[in-house]
């Protein structure tokens, strides 16, 4: 794979780079990153992106284990709202700030698609 | 329960056919010639396998899912049978579908990788039966180690410590708390019928243990179907040793030293060693001959892992995998063989095994996972399409790969998509070696643990060898901080977006955002253009 040369304060770096749709991704320095290159529309929160803190949506297809709240709970920041499984592994979602649940719209046992809306918080 | 002698009759399987010859009573070592071989796996171990089935001249048969279409072992294998759709239920667990596969396409011989139907002894079985050869130890013998109770009670057998517990049939409340006592807190209260990590509690006191043992019970008859629980002291700042052995089956087992493998994460390996970061030589000896003898007893053909746990200088039996393992390059590079041929070969009646004497472990190898999964956000799974991939070669570096660049991960497995090897003359060596290697992969479309392996690598407690099990949750228990970009990352960005062209991305995918992969579309169509 080739590299390309860029100046950056009068010095020539080595770096990879190459792009998906909105993402340009570089490695350089011996680290990989990615800058956006265009607005997107997102669904809700995506990993790494910036968070809709009203709304907890799957981050993966999955299947829902255990639901940690109900409506109506008051929940804080970090806390944890349910544990989901995918990949042969758990991950448990948390609330990404002090919040009140409005709605629960999932249960457990049910699977559910990347990007679905699983619970409404008012924050 | 006793492990069959297989150079006596007594016990023989029913045997028809071409299966004659391959029946564990009838074993003289002289076998059909194996011609062509079907891989009942995925991912880089069926790559690891096709290699070794070139070098040995044999063809291969791939029995793949759907989603496994656009991979590397699809495109290395001389035929691919499709086995069902991606759901592993679906699919690879599908006995009876392997072995049709299999049968249909002319292979004359099976092997499981490791995961799947690796260890399940009835599809060890069920291709005898069918007159293929099973590359892995008899089936009695899988049975045997892979009751998780009846290995322990084999192995106490030989007098080899296990880890201190209860297993008893009496599953009262008080019956367990005064085991629980007599153990010594803390004790891990374990579902029978569980594995791989699920349905554990610690108990570190009398009123953990009151709260709960009837808590392990319920989620363990919910979780697995039975309430019944084991008891087992929790070793606390354990090393996870394993020792690699090999039998050629008719009663000639030895030991290819050991790996540590302590640097888990909710137990699933990452890092992987050969041979342990500081291990006295009395307890390599001791356990060492364990390991033999456990094999030796079973009258062992193939390869397998005894695991054992060591702490404060005492090694406790963990338990035996009938199978071959992830971690096995890092045994094959400090001792120069090839655990794969030597499977196949054994299969086949035409191994000559090693001689004990013969191995001597140099050097130092470490082995990375390499997972797709975003390590600034508690590690979620990433999928989508791997847009661009540079391995590092150079001396000393070895690269086990399933995807070529424009393949597509998906979420229906194991997030491993490679792994990194690396060998030098001593660890120290081995470990800057390994960081150099690291920094120097490219891996574009997906989001990878290699700033993760970095971090762990470059810890001074796994510097000095130190490490137990407890290090990742000690020092790693969220994964990494959300990384920030810095000024000079955003400036070199910045003169990149102009020089990078866009990329010609398959438009029947849909996008390739790591974010946002659409599961609706079939990689199978996605695939099917691009071939």
């Amino acid at each position: 794979m080739k590299t390309f040369d860029v100046q950056i304060d009068g010095e020539t770096i080595q770096a990879y780079g190459a792009t998906s749709v909105g993402l340009l991704w570089v490695h350089a320095d011996g680290k990989t990153f990615t800058i956006e290159t265009e607005k997107r529309s997102r669904r809700g929160k995506t990993p790494g992106g910036h968070a809709n803190p009203g709304e907890v949506v799957s981050p993966m297809p999955g299947k829902i284990i255990k639901l940690m709240t109900e409506v109506g709970a008051d929940v804080k920041a970090g806390q944890a709202l349910l544990v989901m499984e995918a990949m042969k592994m758990e991950y448990t979602l948390k609330a990404s700030a002090d919040a009140k649940v409005s709605t629960v719209d999932c249960e457990a046992g049910q699977q559910v698609t990347l990007g679905q809306c699983l619970i409404r918080l008012e924050v | 329960m006793t492990l069959s002698d297989p150079t006596s009759n007594q016990n023989a399987p029913p045997t028809s056919g071409a299966a004659q010859s391959a029946a564990p009573s009838t074993f003289t070592g002289v076998r059909p010639k194996i011609m062509t071989l079907a891989i009942a796996n995925r991912g880089e171990v069926a790559v690891r396998i096709i290699h070794a089935c070139h070098e040995l001249g044999i063809k291969t048969v791939l029995l793949h899912s759907e989603a496994d279409v656009g991979t590397r072992a699809f495109r290395m294998a001389d035929k691919k049978i499709c086995i069902g759709p991606a759901p592993t239920a679906e699919s690879y667990l599908l006995i009876d579908r392997n072995v049709q596969a299999a049968k249909e396409a002319g292979a004359d011989a099976i092997h499981p990788g490791f995961g799947f139907l690796s260890e399940n002894a009835d599809f060890a079985d069920a291709v005898e039966k069918a007159g293929l050869i099973f590359v892995g130890p008899r089936s009695e013998t899988i049975r045997a180690l892979g009751d998780k109770i009846s290995a322990k009670h084999l192995i106490e057998k030989s007098k080899v410590p296990t880890v201190p517990g209860y297993m008893g049939a009496d599953q009262s409340v008080e019956t367990l708390i005064t085991h629980a006592e007599k153990i010594g807190y803390p004790v891990i209260v374990k579902a029978a019928a569980g594995g791989g990590g699920r349905g554990m509690k610690l108990l570190r006191s009398r009123q953990d243990a009151q709260e709960l043992i009837p808590s392990a019970q319920r989620e363990a008859l919910s979780a697995f179907g039975s309430a019944k629980v084991f008891l087992e002291k929790y070793l606390d700042r354990a090393k996870h040793i394993e020792f690699q052995v090999f039998g050629d089956g008719t009663g000639r087992c030895v030991h290819l030293f050991e790996r540590e493998c302590s640097v888990q994460r909710r137990h699933q390996k990452i890092i992987e060693e050969a041979t342990a970061a500081n291990l006295k030589p009395e307890l390599r000896d001791q356990m060492a001959k364990a390991a033999v003898t456990l094999a030796e007893t079973a009258k062992y053909r193939g390869a397998g892992t005894v695991e054992f746990l060591v702490q404060d200088d005492h090694f406790y039996f963990l338990e035996m995998n009938t199978r071959l393992q992830v971690e096995h390059p890092v045994t094959e590079l400090v001792l120069g063989v090839d655990l794969v041929k030597a499977q196949i070969l054994t299969a086949q009646g035409t191994f000559q095994i090693w001689k004990q004497d013969d191995l001597r472990p140099r050097g130092h190898s470490i082995e990375c996972r390499i997972y797709a999964e975003d390590p600034y956000n508690r590690g979620l799974p990433s999928t989508g399409e791997l847009i661009a991939l540079h391995w590092p070669e150079g001396p000393g570096r070895r690269f086990e790969v399933g995807f070529d660049a424009g393949d597509v991960v998906t979420a229906h497995y194991d997030p491993m998509i490679a792994k990194i090897i690396v060998w030098d003359e001593d660890r120290d060596r081995a470990i800057r070696k390994m960081l150099q290697v690291l920094n120097e992969t490219v891996i574009f479309g997906v989001r990878a643990n290699l700033p993760y392996l970095k971090a762990i690598l470059s810890h001074p407690e796994f510097m000095k060898g130190a490490m137990t099990t407890q290090f990742i949750n000690s020092y790693f228990p969220e994964g990494l901080e959300p990384l920030e970009l810095t000024p000079r990352q955003n400036k070199i960005a910045e003169a990149l977006k102009s020089l990078v062209s866009r990329s010609g991305t398959p438009v029947s995918l849909g996008n390739s955002d790591p974010h946002v992969l659409n599961t609706k579309s079939s990689p199978w169509r996605g695939h099917w253009r691009s071939v």
